[in-house]
């Protein structure tokens, strides 16, 4: 017997200005299953949940609902039908309490007086049986990422969520936290829920689908049963057609002697934590060291140490030249000034002339836009009407015509699409060719895989295990148990 | 001409307008008849040379403060201080001219000039300093200081260098001073408007170019725009913000040039009359955009010395009010244009 | 001297001059809650203070002279939140708009009502609790109910901002208005509360200085506004903290006065910077460590 599909998506079409986020795109998603959705970014799967939870409004088609057919206002509307969404990017109060951000909207109280001990009998139980580990009373300021995701996904609980969404779960945990985000969702679907799993790592969909659903530039293009699961069908699927230009496979395997970067003992303190403590690495002319971890445990102090907005507390860093590039990870917040143009953020950052008249600043646009193949609408069109991939390509740019011998990049292919991904990989590997010494910041184990010369792990704010290439790469027998061990060493064990 | 140039001119006329209409509404709620009102204020003002002369004497410290406050809003830094740092400044100057005015003579006005300036922008110091040192908002330090500046001149007066029973210092030798107009444009006879107008339009325009043609502007617009991006991108915001605060406010002090070396010779207490806080209106509503605040320091000027030609139908405080409203109508016209005829968010 | 201030009559004028700090304090506090910068608290002072004078004046009945200088509060701050929350405007740029526009009313109406550019004519009545005046030594408090609301507004702010459902859905606006919008909270409605209690509790404060003055006077408020605004800073956004920052400046304009009167030589003006100076030195001293609600000023 057929059952009604809990979810389904009949011609749904959603327009922002003149591209199509979502281009008639029908599906059905069945009761008690783990269904994906997945695709590239922009591929409009995000567009399509916003959809579903309220937050757009479709400009055609039909959202049914256990064969009914429903429209929600905002996402109350959806919560109340029993649909949750843990988003992407988490949507906690730091300076709240778990608890408190649990119940918020939702609050038991008598008279307008908060009665929070009931609340806080009924989550003690969710957590005992989803087995959940959090803890109520802690500030969001004071736990981990993993705990966050768990929150939230209480948040959902709470509210007798039947039908889940979570929108690339994964992104920011480590193996282990992996592994036991899937005990969960398989517990979810023990308990009878549905569940939507918008993801683009295929190792995922592998573990948990049922069912998967492929978008592609807003289409539907191809869908699969567990059973049926191919993963180069469902990766060509994914991409379409690759920009396949292997041509810079040839790697250099000379480096400098001395290192054009080194930390050597380097301790830093903030209000009395120490959040980098003893940290050693160096790298070379021609080198690309990596810097993997679990988001929280130095990165960015790292990059504040580098480039002098942080200031350590012991251990010296040596920088062979003083000159550095830097791309860093939110472009938007520090990475630009989004109300100037190209020419005028590049101009800003290569500091030469004092008088800056607006042929420089065209001048400057022109020669960027066409090095780099860059899409604007106008040569002094403000960065923020650019799109994402195409800031990302300007500030590469910006920073690599500086021509510094030394290069850090921090999480350099964050929401970019595969084929503007490719493009800037091929850039990071021309530069190490040319002699420069590269440092990636990078939470993506692929990319890091793939680009490295030299993988070093960074755990509460030290490197304790470094791996080389010729032990992870392509090919190589070691480079499963190099994975395994790199997962290990971002939860803190030591690899003897 | 381009689009954003069509909606800030929609927005400004749109405003003006509303402001009007308010204006007239309350003019009637008082018993009053607007036209009236609107046809003496006009007569007074644009139909005789002395009124647009002192309509142009009134618009000029508000050109300079605006150019100084312009350089610190560019860094998003609000400096509600420059009444205190103005007064300052100019007190500063005053003292030094009437000391040394023998003994230098006319070199005595840079040298006056420069000490103005340099009091000023220690004024504008404590603030930045305190910001970057320890994060305090420059919102409250400088509006304390105001009150402890103006305190400390009232005192020093008092107590040791006013003219007896009066709030005023000495004055300075005659020939130490900066021409009227009238000297030049019998139009202007009787007005107080001197070459220090056409000093500030030169400022104006001045500040202009280093804010959109040197790296220096574009270093404070950034650090203005993104402090923190600013920061990953090499600029010094901290040292930014302590120029931009002493430059600012050492600017403000040039008003002297119109009171004192152009009018009346001495600092009297009180003679600024709130300038520094209608600047920041001024400044504001041109975007901090210096050839914009001569437009809006004009507007400016024309009100406040129209509410006093107008002071016998009804009283010239009706101005404070017709500026506030002015404020925020042109405000909020400006974001509703944005939202409708621009449509951004 | 120093018995002057140890003596009953000095810690009761502290706790007078306290009161519109406190209200001040509060008000932005509230208001800063809901993550809406107000710095035209003086503003909301100056035009309640002399609504209530001339009301008062006009009726001849302080309660009218209440309820009407509090309608004009809340009229206002329901202007502010047009401004701030529905256009979205920069929050300071319109406080210092306010500021103007509420000070210059004041001055014209005064002129136009009163026919003076400094001062109305003084009333003398004030609103009382009349059956709790005949206790000894507090009677003389009591005989002002504001002073008495604002010292049971510690406690009230505390227990409103957390332990009732409103002040955890406020917190949240002001703290994250986007994780607050996920979970249906009607962000602007409460960022309009805040400001609606913000206007209120400005008025009172303004309200109580003109009744303790028995008049309005121009620069009455004395930037008693913006020191309550640093008492907000200097307090961390909490109530009891607030309290104990707003004792501290009415401590200190108490000591003025008693300096004042007790002839100790040193000159008036240096007396009057006194408050000023030590809001900078207590504001340079404490801050480093303060963290006001995460998306205050934000335009949402």
């Amino acid at each position: 017997m057929e059952a009604y599909p809990v979810i389904e998506f009949k011609n749904i079409s959603k327009k922002f200005d003149n591209f199509f986020a979502n281009d008639d795109v029908s599906f059905c998603i069945k009761p008690n299953t783990v269904h994906s959705i997945i695709g590239e970014n922009g591929a409009g799967k995000t567009t399509l949940m916003k959809i579903l939870f309220g937050i757009y409004k479709p400009d055609s088609g039909n959202v049914l609902l256990n064969g009914t057919k429903v429209s929600f206002k905002n996402p109350l509307d959806a919560i109340k039908s029993g649909i949750g969404m843990v988003h992407q990017h988490f949507e906690l109060i730091d300076d709240f309490t778990a608890l408190e951000n649990v119940i918020l909207g939702d609050e038991v109280s008598n008279y307008g007086f908060l009665n929070l001990d009931e609340a806080r009998k009924n989550l003690f139980d969710l957590i005992v049986k989803y087995n959940l580990g959090v803890r109520l009373d802690k500030k969001i300021s004071q736990v981990s990422i993993s705990e966050k995701q768990k929150i939230e996904i209480l948040k959902l609980l709470y509210r007798k969520s039947d039908i889940l969404i979570f929108d690339e779960p994964t992104a920011v945990l480590s193996p282990v936290e992996v592994k036991e985000f899937f005990k969960i969702v398989r517990k979810f679907k023990d308990e009878g829920k549905s569940i939507i799993l918008i993801t683009h790592k295929l190792n995922e969909i592998k573990e948990l689908a049922d069912r998967v659903t492929v978008l592609r530039k807003g289409k539907v293009v191809y869908e699969v049963d567990r059973n049926d699961i191919d993963l180069t069908v469902l990766s060509k699927q994914i991409v379409g057609e690759i920009d396949s230009d292997h041509t810079v496979d040839k790697r250099t395997d000379s480096f400098s002697e001395r290192p054009f970067l080194k930390f050597e003992n380097v301790v830093y303190k903030k209000d009395d934590i120490e959040l980098i403590n003893e940290l050693n690495f160096q790298v070379h002319g021609g080198e690309i060291y990596s810097i993997c971890g679990v988001e929280g445990n130095g990165q960015s102090e790292i990059v504040e140490l580098i480039v002098g907005i942080a200031h350590k507390s012991h251990g010296e860093i040596f920088l062979e030249y003083e000159a550095i590039s830097l791309v860093p990870d939110d472009r938007i917040e520090k990475g630009m000034i989004k109300e100037f143009n190209i020419g005028e953020n590049v101009i800003l950052r290569n500091g030469r002339n004092f008088v800056i008249t607006s042929n420089m600043i065209i001048e400057s646009s022109k020669s960027i836009v066409e090095k780099y193949d860059i899409r604007v609408p106008s040569l002094t069109a403000p960065l923020d009407s650019l799109s994402g991939g195409n800031q990302q390509k300007v500030i590469f740019g910006r920073e690599i015509e500086l021509d510094c011998n030394t290069i850090v990049f921090v999480h350099p292919t964050r929401g970019v699409d595969i084929n503007a991904t490719a493009y800037l990989h091929k850039i990071i590997l021309q530069q190490k060719n040319k002699g420069k010494a590269i440092l990636i910041i990078t939470s993506d184990l692929d990319e890091a895989f793939y680009l490295s010369d030299k993988i070093g792990v960074l755990y509460k704010g030290r490197i304790g295990n470094e791996f080389k290439r010729k032990d992870f790469e392509e090919g190589s027998i070691k480079r499963h148990e190099v994975l395994r061990n790199i997962g290990k060493a971002m939860i803190g064990v030591n690899i003897v | 001409m381009s689009k954003n140039l069509k909606a800030n001119i929609l927005s400004i006329s749109i405003s003006l307008i509303a402001t009007l209409f308010i204006l007239f509404i309350f003019l009637f709620f008082v018993g009053r008849d607007p036209f009236f009102v609107m046809e003496t204020m006009f007569t007074e003002v644009f139909g005789t040379g002395y009124g647009i002369g002192q309509a142009l004497f009134k618009a000029t410290p508000l050109i300079i403060v605006g150019c100084g406050l312009a350089f610190c809003f560019q860094a998003s830094l609000f400096n509600i201080g420059a009444e205190g740092q103005l007064n300052l400044g100019v007190f500063g100057m005053s003292i030094v001219a009437y000391v040394f005015d023998d003994s230098l003579g006319l070199l005595v006005v840079p040298v006056a000039i420069i000490c103005g300036f340099l009091l000023s922008a220690f004024w504008g110091l404590i603030p930045a300093y305190v910001k970057i040192k320890r994060g305090v908002s420059e919102v409250i330090t400088t509006i304390m200081l105001n009150f402890i500046s103006l305190a400390l001149i009232n005192y020093l007066l008092i107590e040791f260098l006013a003219v007896k029973s009066t709030v005023r210092t000495e004055k300075i030798l005659d020939y130490v001073s900066i021409p009227q107009l009238s000297n030049y444009f019998e139009i202007f006879q009787g007005s107080s408007v001197n070459l220090t107008f056409i000093f500030a339009i030169i400022l104006a325009l001045v500040t202009h170019l280093i804010f959109y043609k040197t790296r220096f502007g574009y270093k404070l617009r950034a650090v203005g725009l993104n402090p923190k991006a600013s920061k990953y991108l090499g600029i010094n915001s901290d040292r930014m913000t302590v120029i931009s605060f002493m430059i600012g406010a050492g600017i403000t002090s040039l008003v002297g040039l119109n009171f004192v070396f152009g009018y009346k010779s001495y600092y009297e207490y009180g003679f600024s009359n709130n300038i520094g806080f209608t600047a920041i209106a001024v400044t504001l509503l041109a975007k901090n955009n210096p050839i914009g605040i001569i437009f809006t320091s004009l507007l400016f000027g024309v009100m406040d010395y129209g509410g006093l030609a107008v002071n016998t139908i009804v009283p010239k405080e009706i101005m404070l009010v017709f500026q506030a409203l002015v404020i925020l109508s042109i405000l909020s016209f400006d974001r509703l244009v944005k939202i409708y005829y621009l449509k951004e968010s | 001297m120093i018995e002057g201030i140890l003596s009953i009559t000095f810690m009761m004028q502290v706790l007078r001059m306290f009161t519109p700090y406190y209200l001040g304090a509060s008000a932005a506090n509230f208001s800063e809650r809901g993550g809406v910068i107000n710095i035209a608290i003086e503003g909301f002072m100056i035009i309640s203070a002399f609504s209530y004078a001339s009301i008062t004046i006009f009726t001849g009945n302080p309660y009218s002279g209440l309820f009407g200088s509090v309608a004009v509060g809340i009229l206002f701050s329901l202007l502010y939140s047009f401004f701030t929350i529905k256009l979205k405007i920069n929050q300071i740029v319109i406080g210092v708009g306010f500021n103007l526009l509420m000070a210059g009313i004041a001055k014209f109406l005064m002129l136009m009502f009163f026919q003076s550019s400094s001062n109305t004519p003084s009333f003398t009545q004030v609103p009382v609790l009349p059956f709790l005046s005949s206790i000894p030594l507090v009677g003389d408090l009591t005989g002002d109910s504001i002073i008495i609301f604002a010292l049971i507004l510690v406690v009230l702010s505390q227990i409103l901002i957390y332990k009732t459902k409103f002040g955890l859905r406020l917190r949240s606006v002001g703290e994250n208005p986007e994780a607050a919008e996920t979970l249906g909270i009607k962000v602007r409605i409460y960022k309009m509360w805040g400001t609606i209690i913000c206007g209120f509790l400005a008025s009172l404060g303004g309200i109580w200085l003109a009744s303790n003055q028995n008049s309005f006077s121009d620069g009455m408020i004395a930037g008693r506004g913006y020191i309550a605004i640093a008492a907000m800073i200097i307090g961390k956004w909490k109530p009891v903290n607030i309290f104990f920052a707003c004792l501290m400046f009415a401590f200190f304009e108490s000591l003025e006065i008693v300096l004042q009167i007790s002839g100790s030589g040193i000159p008036s003006q240096l007396i009057q910077m006194l408050p000023y100076l030590i809001t900078i030195l207590v504001l340079i001293g404490f801050v480093g460590k303060t963290k006001p609600p995460a998306a205050d000023g934000v335009p949402y």
